[in-house]
């Protein structure tokens, strides 16, 4: 924590993910302390509304408001890791597009550390715009941002979801977000919030023949009713069941068995046009890729059962979501 | 209906094929149709119903059989046709239910609970299956609907040959009583002639006896089952879980000694077909295991056990190869008879979230292309190269993995 004037300075790093944020305060005399975040963020969660006071001396900080008195011990200061300044040239992107397109991918990132190209996003752009792209293997999330450029065409970044995720929440409802793409390190500022992380080594998964140029079964359904069937449905997928479609006419069948618990089925209004089949997906990846898109009908393209299916928005060509079947017997 | 549709109405499928082999036989050969034959020749493996109305039987001798009925024809088993035709029915079972219980390879527990909105009420399930079974499999099928495995049972017994029997849940006892005891589950002929020579010929006499004294006559285990069933009760559920520990395969070499050569043949074939079995019944495996007999007749068996489970021919071929490999030495000294393999440490594939393919193994993609054409065209259609030379052996029929 940083006083300088009337602004205070709180900076968080794990070594990957630095978060700074800067706030008015009123500044008595300037200082600066480590402290431990949770312990001190739980204080001044709990003191009563009104104003809170802080008080470094030499080998305490008090925390006060009303009639709540705290002290902590700070950590040193010497020890705490160097902050360096982002080098990189910013660019200004729309806050609210960015933010847009960051909940449709970030979901499809892998939380698994063991894999860590998969914990990216990847950045990439193109002469058309950047690109946004994320795999967990199981589920592959695409957006395109045409005529947004942040780095130079052919370039690519692959940025921690995790951080991404952070940066979804501390971006709150500003205009412009400020973007610098370093070689080591990628640098967002939103406001007086600043978060910075060290970029994701290695290559990404070659993704671009995955995506299909035509498809010969398509169901088309209304998005709300989908997911408020999906939830209801998967109440009975347990312990990893998937929840089936089946395909034909103009309906489409959710059902989910779960052996010695019990079934539940569901039938929607649908329009389908392909062969009769059954397909079954892992009903969290479905609901989130369906949860994901910005129409008001979606459609499922699928070649068969064992292959990938797409998701997409009627009327919206920047966003697929392509999604792995469960193989059932 | 909220408090619960299994307890209440009659859900439980009991699909039975009607003199299995033999109406394989008469589908397959027209001449045999109307005909009273048998499938085997020293020993009755299957008779069909017009056999059957001479009194011949499964078991029987072929002698006694053509005494009974001295227009008998005798025809040699298919016992690959018989597979394959129960794969086509099974396929059928698990389209119209997912909770399919096979108890043979011509028979299964078919639970179709909560697949009224889907499908129809279990009486027009059964219909469909029947009439599916009938036009894509061209066999006659008996169905026997219930509230309980036991009852489904009894019902499709009662509806053979070629039938559909619904047991209403309120009519239960009025159709069960005045059965004969031995449609009770476990009594034969020994448990039937003793109830009967105690004037106990009717389900009814069962339910009305003291548990106690019945148990005096038939002895503990079977005195508890048979007073449940005839009271009506049976809470076993139809389970698919009933699963195999391993699935192996071997095959007897003879007293010839082996070249290295000729028993790397066998192996591919065994390893072959076992894991097509797997990925066929959406099974993976971790240990592989391999069994000799030595010309002693003395046995042996070595395993190794992999990382990770898998089906994959390839990845469990070369574990056997290994594990050949050390045993080898051991082979050469004694000679070898026998050589099984089996897999185990199984698991199920019953729902496998599919990876998306960014680097898919062809090996993987050979296993899938294979299946797929042996599917299709039979098991013959598509072979090793490796596998092509010496004696191909004899595959049983069995029950679906």
């Amino acid at each position: 924590m940083q006083v300088e004037g009337d602004r205070l300075t709180v900076t968080g790093t794990d070594l990957e993910l630095t978060i700074r944020l800067t706030v008015d305060v009123g500044g008595e005399r300037d200082g600066a302390a480590v402290v431990p975040a949770r312990l001190v963020g739980d204080i001044v969660k709990a003191l009563p509304a009104g104003a809170v006071s802080v008080e470094l001396h030499d080998d305490e900080m008090s925390i006060s408001a009303g009639r709540s008195q705290f002290s902590v011990r700070p950590l040193s200061l010497d020890d705490y890791p160097a902050q360096s300044e982002p080098a990189a040239d910013a660019v200004t992107l729309p806050a609210a597009m960015v933010a847009d397109a960051l909940r449709q991918v970030v979901r499809a990132a892998s939380t698994d550390d063991a894999r860590a190209v998969l914990t990216g996003v990847l950045l990439a752009a193109d002469d058309d715009g950047l690109r946004m792209v994320a795999t967990d293997s199981y589920r592959l999330a695409v957006r395109d941002l045409p005529g947004t450029s942040v780095m130079a065409s052919g370039q690519s970044v692959l940025i921690p979801g995790r951080a991404l995720n952070e940066l979804q929440r501390v971006m709150g409802d500003v205009e412009e977000l400020s973007v610098r793409l370093g070689d080591r390190e990628a640098t967002f500022e939103a406001g007086g919030t600043r978060l910075s992380t060290r970029l994701i080594e290695g290559e990404f998964p070659n993704y671009r023949n995955l995506l299909p140029s035509s498809y010969p079964n398509l169901l088309t359904v209304g998005k709300a009713a989908m997911l408020e069937a999906i939830r209801r449905v998967k109440i009975l997928a347990q312990d990893s069941t998937p929840v089936r479609l089946t395909l034909g006419g103009d309906t489409v069948q959710l059902t989910a068995i779960t052996q010695d618990v019990g079934n539940a089925a569901e039938e929607i209004d649908a329009s389908y046009d392909g062969v009769e089949m059954t397909v079954a997906f892992n009903p969290d990846y479905l609901a989130a890729g369906i949860d994901a898109i910005d129409s008001d009908d979606v459609t499922l393209a699928t070649m068969d059962p064992m292959k990938p299916a797409v998701l997409r928005g009627v009327g919206r060509d920047d966003y697929l979501y392509l999604l792995m079947p469960v193989r059932v017997p | 209906m909220f408090v619960s549709e299994r307890r209440s109405s009659a859900t439980i499928l009991h699909a039975d094929l009607d003199s299995f082999y033999a109406s394989v036989e008469q589908r397959d050969d027209p001449a045999l149709r109307g005909r009273p034959i048998v499938v085997g020749g020293g020993v009755v493996l299957a008779a069909s119903y017009e056999a059957k109305a001479f009194g011949v039987r499964t078991a029987m001798s072929g002698g006694a059989a053509r005494r009974l009925c001295p227009n008998l024809i005798e025809v040699a088993p298919r016992f690959e046709a018989y597979t394959q035709a129960s794969r086509h029915v099974f396929d059928i079972f698990r389209d119209t239910s997912p909770i399919v219980e096979p108890m043979s390879i011509d028979e299964a527990f078919i639970d179709v609970a909560g697949l009224w909105r889907i499908a129809g009420t279990p009486a027009v399930i059964a219909a469909g299956l029947r009439a599916r079974v009938a036009d894509e499999v061209g066999l006659a099928i008996t169905v026997g609907v219930a509230r309980t495995k036991f009852l489904a049972k009894v019902a499709s017994g009662v509806a053979k040959p070629d039938g559909l029997l619904v047991v209403d849940p309120d009519e239960e006892l009025a159709f069960l009583h005045p059965l004969p005891v031995q449609r009770l589950w476990g009594v034969g002929q020994v448990t039937a002639a003793k109830l009967n020579e105690r004037g106990i010929h009717t389900v009814a006499d069962v339910a009305s006896m003291d548990p106690g004294a019945l148990t005096a006559i038939v002895g503990g285990a079977m005195g508890h089952q048979l007073h449940a069933l005839a009271h009506n009760r049976d809470a076993r559920r139809v389970t698919t879980g009933k699963r195999r520990g391993s699935i192996g395969s071997q095959q007897a070499l003879g007293r010839r000694r082996r070249s290295r050569d000729e028993i790397d043949v066998v192996l591919w074939r065994l390893v072959d077909r076992i894991t097509e079995r797997m990925r066929r019944a959406g099974r993976v495996g971790r240990t592989v295991t391999l069994r000799f007999r030595f010309d002693d007749f003395t046995r042996a068996t070595r395993s190794h056990s992999l990382a990770d489970p898998t089906a994959g021919t390839s990845t469990i071929h070369s574990t056997a190869v290994a594990v050949l490999d050390t045993a080898w030495p051991l082979v050469e000294a004694k000679g070898i008879s026998l050589l099984g393999v089996s897999i185990g440490n199984l698991s199920d594939l019953d729902a496998v979230q599919l990876v998306l393919p960014f680097e898919r193994k062809d090996a993987e993609q050979l296993d899938t292309v294979m299946d797929a054409v042996r599917d299709r065209f039979g098991r013959g259609a598509l072979q090793r190269a490796t596998t092509m030379r010496g004696d191909p052996g004899i595959q049983l029929p069995m029950l679906p993995d």
